[in-house]
């Protein structure tokens, strides 16, 4: 498409004339010499231990070039299953330029059959996120991409406006149409909230920050996913993870933001019924 | 000519041209602003279809005004001050009547930027009753990336804040001639304005219009579809898109944009029920349109970001 690569020049052109600062971040830096990394990761770790992983404990999965700031998809994908003897009990998602480092902290279980939480982040900046995985047993392990994208804390989208009524108001989504015992399942969960920090807002006095603290999934009391998080995540905050029943049964959601609001959603759950797929 | 005579003609081209440079680059005037009259007593600007740069000085959305017998309407004031001002310049070279509305059709900062150059007019400033909130939420990052982006001639470029919102229809007369400002449900923004100039029937769209340049986004999908069903009936002669122009007669221009939509509403659909992620939505729908727009790889995956996580409400 010859207007295509015509403009793109253009496009870069000016780029390169107008953000001089952009230009030495366009090449992707070494993770292991990020001046951004060693402070959190003394903050949240000390002198414990960090196993940079070759892809056989975590993994990140995403598209280095964002599309849209403020609504990146982010997978995190633990590369062993978890047993009695060895589960990962804790995921951090920490994306090391935002204002507030630490997206989420998951939490999971032996039953959660596979620890892996796919999300959707708001980038401040061209930043490295990390996920460290720590085992049952206290070991680290990380895993980390390079993401191009800014804007995404300080410079809303026509997106977050929720109206008063629809706040906390939850859907859940499945890959599969019905449950089968023993069997995990892919879900989704998705918020309505507009998750924001009121960073960009000086022009606003009233602006206050207004985000989801704290996510509870629970199946007949037991927990599926456990997970703290804050205004890194995107509005409408959106999470996709296992859940493998082996028994009929109620999935019960429970969400907590900075208002002390908490929301509920449930879901009665039994082999062969059919499940809200959309 | 003797080597003496040709150094001579060299250093005085460079020092003249040193100086132009110089003009040039401390007063940011835009030189050569054409305006095309449309219909009678409407002026439009056709702003360039690229990306905001120090060359083009935010001159990137289509901006104009409509003149009656006592008083001059602007539609969107530009994206930095330069183009502010040289639009008051082509006012003045058609017109001496004063400025009395600036209409700030919606919270793009191609669109508003440019509007403190009519400050000292007295004009009102006309907006959505939506825009305050969009505005507060976005002028700190907005003004950041312009001085970024266009570095000392972003000087003077302000956020003005509107002085009266419409929700509905408003009327206004500019002397002899009566021009309707419209509010419409979220759409391109939350925060459109249209202007109707029922002398001569001429129709500005803003952003709720594109030609060339790939349709934006940044509010509803199906609510700048349904939008799009009001926009068709309006009994328009002339019309200006907020991007790009054509003669094609009204309302065919909302052919090309209606099915780009129409394609992306469809196929982020049938992506969600077959339960594909936001990651592959944006890789593989619409990629059809790639060939029929300009700024295609700017804008499109954004597009299907903002229409997936609309739909997956569903």
């Amino acid at each position: 498409m010859s207007n295509g690569t015509g403009r793109i020049s253009i496009l870069l052109a000016a780029l390169a004339f107008a953000l001089p600062v952009f230009a030495n971040e366009k090449a992707e830096p070494d993770p292991a010499r990020s001046p951004y990394w060693e402070p959190i990761k003394q903050l949240m770790f000390g002198d414990r231990m960090i196993n940079p992983d070759d892809r056989n404990v975590i993994r990140v999965y995403l598209n280095t070039r964002a599309d849209d700031a403020s609504t990146v998809p982010v997978a995190v994908k633990a590369q062993i299953d978890q047993t009695d003897e060895d589960y990962i009990k804790s995921i951090y998602l920490i994306v090391e330029r935002n204002p507030s480092p630490t997206a989420g902290l998951f939490h999971f279980t032996p039953s959660s059959g596979r620890a892996q939480v796919e999300t959707r982040l708001r980038f401040e900046d061209f930043s490295f996120v990390r996920a460290v995985a720590e085992m049952n047993d206290g070991k680290l392990y990380m895993s980390q991409r390079w993401v191009k994208a800014a804007g995404g804390c300080s410079a809303p989208n026509g997106r977050n406006f929720v109206p008063e009524a629809l706040l906390g108001k939850m859907k859940l989504r499945f890959d599969d149409d019905t449950i089968t015992y023993g069997k995990p399942t892919l879900v989704q969960l998705m918020i309505r909230h507009p998750n924001e920090s009121a960073l960009a807002s000086d022009f606003d006095a009233d602006k206050v920050p207004q985000f989801v603290r704290s996510v509870r999934v629970s199946f007949d009391g037991r927990t599926v996913m456990d997970a703290q998080v804050d205004f890194s995540l995107s509005d409408n905050p959106n999470f996709r993870f296992f859940f493998s029943p082996n028994d009929k049964g109620e999935l019960k959601i429970e969400v907590e933001d900075t208002h002390d609001r908490k929301f509920n959603h449930s879901l009665p759950i039994a082999e062969g019924a059919p499940l809200p797929g959309g | 000519m003797r080597w003496i005579e040709v150094t001579a003609a060299m250093l005085a081209a460079v020092g003249v041209l040193k100086t132009v440079t110089a003009i040039a680059v401390e007063t940011a005037e835009i030189r050569n602003f054409e305006i095309s009259e449309v219909a009678p007593g409407n002026y439009v600007h056709y702003g360039s279809l690229e990306e905001r740069s120090p060359e083009n000085l935010g001159d990137n959305a289509n901006i104009g005004f409509i003149v009656g017998e006592r008083c001059v309407l602007v539609v969107d004031a530009g994206g930095s001050l330069p183009v502010g001002r040289a639009l008051k310049r082509a006012i003045r070279r058609v017109t001496q009547v004063p400025v009395c509305h600036v209409v700030l059709t919606h919270v793009h900062p191609d669109h508003f930027f440019g509007a403190a150059a009519f400050i000292e007019d007295g004009a009102q400033f006309i907006a959505h009753r939506n825009y305050p909130r969009q505005l507060a939420a976005r002028a700190r990052p907005y003004l950041s990336y312009l001085r970024r982006d266009l570095g000392k001639a972003a000087e003077g470029s302000d956020i003005v804040e509107p002085t009266l919102l419409v929700d509905g229809r408003l009327e206004l007369d500019l002397g002899g001639r009566s021009v309707e400002v419209r509010a419409w449900p979220p759409a391109h923004t939350d925060d459109d304005l249209t202007v109707f100039d029922r002398l001569t029937r001429t129709f500005w769209l803003a952003d709720l219009l594109f030609v060339d340049h790939t349709p934006v986004i940044d509010g509803t999908i199906t609510g700048f579809l349904a939008v799009m069903e009001d926009l068709r009936e309006i009994d328009a002669a002339h019309y200006v898109a907020g991007h790009g122009r054509s003669l094609a007669p009204w309302p065919q221009p909302l052919v090309p944009q209606r099915r780009y939509f129409v394609a992306i509403l469809e196929e982020t659909r049938a992506a969600i029920r077959s339960k594909k992620t936001i990651q592959q939505a944006t890789d593989e729908v619409g990629l059809a349109e790639a060939k029929n727009w300009v700024a295609f790889d700017t804008f499109h995956r954004r597009n299907v970001t903002m229409a997936y996580t609309e739909l997956e409400w569903e």
